[in-house]
């Protein structure tokens, strides 16, 4: 998905109101499945580097239940997120890479991360060795991709699913 | 409610929601959700590998509040 051109603004324009479009289909397709499990939650629809993010909120009290959706470590948000792409997909006809997020689960787990990131790039810069870090699923690496890159170092992900993991490398 | 949150699930994943039906059942070891499409729309409700499949007993049986939930995919044709 990468662009060889840069984007003219009326390109620009439409990709956003394609990826506007996503998350109303998406927010319509979440909400539907609060009323039937009758959760509240209020859905926010936004932009966010080239991808459609949709986020359920949590309203006073409906935390907890809300929880059940993103399950332990967030299996089941994962699969709720894919089953709402396809829904889009099935829509516009297009591959969609929305980014699902439930009751703030993503944006804990992202700083959290971004902590553990820092800390292995500062110990590959004083060891001057990769750094394999725990198995990740594929928003987890990204977070770490995108932490590594800032820093100058580099990363690749390794291994097979569920055990494909983050190592990071000397410059 | 989770039938009803399972056929909505799959409605909007396929491209003839109304062939969608999903039956419930009473085994001796907990529920068996039964979802039948239309032919052409078995491949996608299954998805690559059983992903799509997965993804719809992970999110089932997350909503399930008593116990484990089986979830079947069948073609409209077969009885």
């Amino acid at each position: 998905m990468t662009e060889s051109s840069a984007p003219t603004e009326q390109n620009d324009v439409s990709v956003t109101r394609r990826l506007e479009e996503e998350g109303e289909i998406a927010a319509d397709y979440l909400e539907e499945l609060l009323d039937i499990a009758d959760l509240d939650g209020d859905i926010d629809i936004d932009v966010d580097h080239g991808r459609a993010a949709v986020e359920i909120v949590a309203e006073a009290g409906s935390e907890r239940a809300l929880r059940r959706l993103v399950g332990t470590e967030g299996e089941v948000l994962d699969a709720v997120q894919e089953l709402t792409r396809l829904a889009v997909q099935t829509k516009t006809g297009e591959r969609s890479r929305l980014m699902l997020d439930i009751a703030g689960y993503r944006a804990a787990r992202r700083a959290e991360l971004t902590e553990v990131a820092k800390k292995a790039v500062a110990e590959v810069r004083s060891s001057g060795e990769a750094v394999a870090l725990e198995p990740m699923n594929p928003f987890e690496r990204k977070v770490v991709h995108d932490v590594v890159a800032e820093s100058g170092l580099v990363s690749d992900s390794d291994g097979v699913e569920p055990a494909r993991h983050v190592v990071i490398k000397p410059a | 409610m989770l039938a009803d949150a399972l056929e909505h699930l799959v409605r909007g994943i396929v491209d003839h929601p109304d062939d969608v039906q999903v039956s419930a059942r009473s085994l001796r070891r907990g529920e068996l959700l039964e979802v039948r499409v239309h032919p052409e729309d078995l491949g996608r409700v299954i998805g690559r590998s059983g992903r799509t499949a997965r993804a719809l007993r992970t999110v089932v049986n997350a909503m399930s509040p008593d116990g484990s939930v089986r979830v079947d995919v069948v073609d409209v044709d077969r009885r």
